[in-house]
């Protein structure tokens, strides 16, 4: 396999970049397939736009390797970074100029052909009737499309959106969605920052989870729910009774109770049997039950329990 | 509704496409575009470019315009708009003060704006090496700045040439042009009265009585251009003071001469050119224009003059290092000295004593050492 015709978009190695005695960027492996729709998520602080700066360029590492589209960074950084567009932190642009006019500066450091997908790539982001005003008159929404313009301009094959759907109405968001899903489709592959934990469930194909640095886990969003624990939600006649009747039968199950009835998260791995048991208990201790629902674990509940455990370790 | 991005030749699926061959991203070099890009970002600033304007072209006009109607509604109280004497105080006192401080604006905000706004991280994503990102400023800048010098300049010559005095003042008196020194000898001596009283000399030729109209003959009647009896005397003194005052005469002009303007106005463009360049390297290495601004401003108006003027015994090589000091001395000679250092037309004086080598050397050494420090910050910076 050549340097270029590798199978990732981004990888790193061992990447680490620190602020005086803060570790931003801890020993990162991180692999971003082609063509896929990746989703890099953490909480506040956990190092995300370093991480994504640090790739660009925008910030010197301190140790470590990595390659974008197959290119060693920062080796080959020019020839990297020319299929690559960004946007980083909260678009910003020369606020005396037009929209039109700021794309034009941005093409002018590319190739000469970039000038040419000025008018599309604004009519893309559906700013073409607004593209000649200046950009001190646009909405932060408005100013989130110009960066994923100023992304297209130079018509990349890998997308890095850093937190893409701030300052988004919900049809721009829905509008954004669907932008990063049809650039997808075009074999273009986009890297999604975000703290919007159901955004990145919706749009991405992957992802990766970093806390305080470090990234925990990394791959398919169905292969990391596939190892959450199961919850089970059962509306009954008296729940404080079945709480106990569930708790004493079996002591690792957590079980919380409502007036409706009781939550009952099981083990990862827990088989379909074991809800038919503690159905069956609970009816033969007497409890009417009414509704049973097994709950699919969302990536939110999952990213919260993976950051607290690795927090807990830590 | 999707719109079709077109495509590189290559296409987005392409992995690892090479930028096309014309388009040398990491070279240092910056590409035409990228000059015009920025000439672009730095003229649409309104507040910058009228201020530009009304400096280095309104100040001028406005000043010139004053004097052409003053002495066209009333000739005999106001003197004519134009000449010698206008031109230099214009051009050392204005045009290289005022051009310095307006230049080093635009480049403070040529160093900083990309950043400011939070351009730069956008330009840097391009893969375009941060060095020709800094190295277009330098020829974008001076697009802006060189011309609208040139322009004030212009108008400055034009006035002061097509609106000249018709006779020649010298230390106020009316002296007819281009005379030789027998020339200036015998002129004094027929008009002994005015160079006594009024031209300049260093010793103490005898007791020569001055009155509000000339000469005061020993019996207090007016002399000079009243009296009819001017003796040998008189006239004798009139010639040692003229020969004294020849060298500063023949600087004198009804109107500036083409090789001063020349001068006058490469001096001005170097000026600008040398605020422009420290206000850019100052304005990257800072990040922010309004303390870059001020610090030229403290360079220009009250460190440089106070160092031009006051030489410190054990500080001179110190001093001869200031920029202003260095662009001062070069100065053309029948120029009235710029900030104040005195000695009157054709007698350029400078306190602090320096070679023209020395000030080309400081000068030179002021441009290259500020751009490295502002392309070495902007290499360097996090963005």
């Amino acid at each position: 396999m050549t340097a270029t015709g590798t199978e990732w978009a981004v990888e790193t190695h061992g990447l680490t970049k620190s602020f005086g005695q803060n570790v931003a960027v801890n020993d990162v492996e991180l692999r971003v397939p082609r063509g896929c729709a990746f989703g890099y998520l953490g909480p506040n602080g956990a190092g995300k736009t370093t991480l994504i700066r640090v790739l660009l360029g925008l910030t010197e590492v301190d140790s470590g390797t990595m390659s974008l589209l197959g290119h060693e960074v920062p080796k080959h950084r020019d020839i990297a970074l020319a299929r690559v567009g960004a946007i980083v932190d909260e678009p910003r642009f020369h606020a005396h100029l037009t929209g039109r006019q700021n794309l034009e500066i941005l093409s002018a450091s590319r190739e000469p052909e970039s000038r040419r997908r000025i008018a599309p790539a604004l009519e893309r982001v559906g700013l073409s009737q607004r593209a000649d005003d200046r950009v001190a008159e646009y909405s932060m929404g408005m100013r989130q499309r110009l960066g994923v313009a100023a992304c297209l301009i130079g018509d990349p094959q890998l997308l890095m959106l850093d937190e893409p759907m701030n300052g988004l109405d919900p049809a721009g968001m829905q509008d954004m969605r669907e932008m990063i899903k049809s650039l997808v489709e075009e074999g273009r592959t986009v890297v999604l920052s975000s703290h919007l934990l159901d955004e990145v469930e919706r749009t991405c194909d992957a992802v990766a989870i970093v806390d305080k640095g470090r990234v925990i886990r990394q791959g398919s969003i169905s292969e990391l729910l596939a190892g959450s624990s199961l919850v089970v939600e059962i509306e009954c006649s008296d729940s404080e009774q079945a709480r106990s009747l569930v708790e004493q039968g079996r002591p690792a199950t957590q079980v919380t109770s409502g007036p409706e009835g009781i939550r009952v998260t099981l083990p990862t791995g827990t088989s379909r049997e074991v809800i038919a048991t503690l159905v069956r208990d609970l009816a033969d201790g007497g409890i009417s039950i009414y509704r049973v629902q097994p709950i699919q674990t969302s990536l939110e509940s999952w990213f919260l329990e993976a950051t607290s455990r690795f927090g807990a370790q830590s | 509704m999707t719109i079709a991005i077109e495509a590189s030749p290559a296409g987005p699926q392409m992995p690892g496409m090479q930028p096309a061959g014309r388009d040398r991203r990491g070279s240092w070099i910056p590409n035409g575009r990228m000059i015009a890009a920025k000439i672009l970002e730095l003229r649409k600033r309104r507040g910058l470019m009228i201020a530009l304007i009304a400096v280095d072209i309104g100040l001028p006009a406005i000043f010139l315009a004053v004097r052409l109607i003053s002495h066209a509604v009333d000739p005999k109280s106001y003197g004519p708009a134009g000449g010698y004497d206008v031109f230099t105080p214009l051009v050392s006192n204005l045009m290289y003060v005022f051009g310095f401080i307006v230049a080093a604006t635009l480049g403070c905000t040529a160093g900083c704006s990309d950043l400011s706004d939070g351009v730069f991280r956008h330009l840097v994503v391009t893969g375009r090496s941060r060095l020709a990102l800094y190295l277009a400023r330098i020829p974008a800048g001076t697009a802006i700045f060189a011309p609208l010098v040139a322009v004030g300049f212009a108008i400055v010559c034009v006035v002061c040439v097509y609106a000249a005095p018709t006779t020649l003042s010298y230390q106020g008196v009316a002296v007819p042009q281009g005379l030789s020194v027998t020339g200036f000898e015998t002129w004094a001596e027929a008009h002994y009265s005015e160079v006594i009283c009024d031209f300049p000399y260093p010793g103490n030729l005898g007791n020569f009585p001055c009155g509000p109209n000339g000469l005061i003959s020993p019996t207090g009647a007016a002399a000079g251009g009243v009296t009819t009896t001017p003796t040998a005397e008189y006239k004798a003194a009139a010639v040692k003071i003229a020969r004294f005052n020849y060298d500063s005469y023949k600087n004198t002009f009804l109107v500036p001469p083409v090789s001063l303007m020349i001068e006058s106005g490469l001096w001005v463009e170097l000026e600008a050119l040398t605020g422009f360049m420290i206000g850019l390297g100052l304005g990257s290495l800072i990040g922010q224009r309004t303390v870059s601004v001020i610090l030229m401003i403290v360079l220009e108006l009250i460190v440089t003059p106070i160092v031009a003027r006051t030489p410190i015994p054990h500080l001179v090589n110190l001093q001869r290092a200031i920029v202003g000091v260095s662009t001062a001395h070069l100065e053309p000679k029948a120029l009235v000295p710029v900030f104040g250092g005195g000695g009157g037309p054709g007698a350029v004086s400078h306190s602090v004593p320096e070679t023209t080598k020395e000030a080309a050397f400081v000068i030179v050494c002021w441009l290259v050492a500020w751009s490295v420090i502002g392309a070495r910050r902007m290499m360097k910076r996090d963005v």
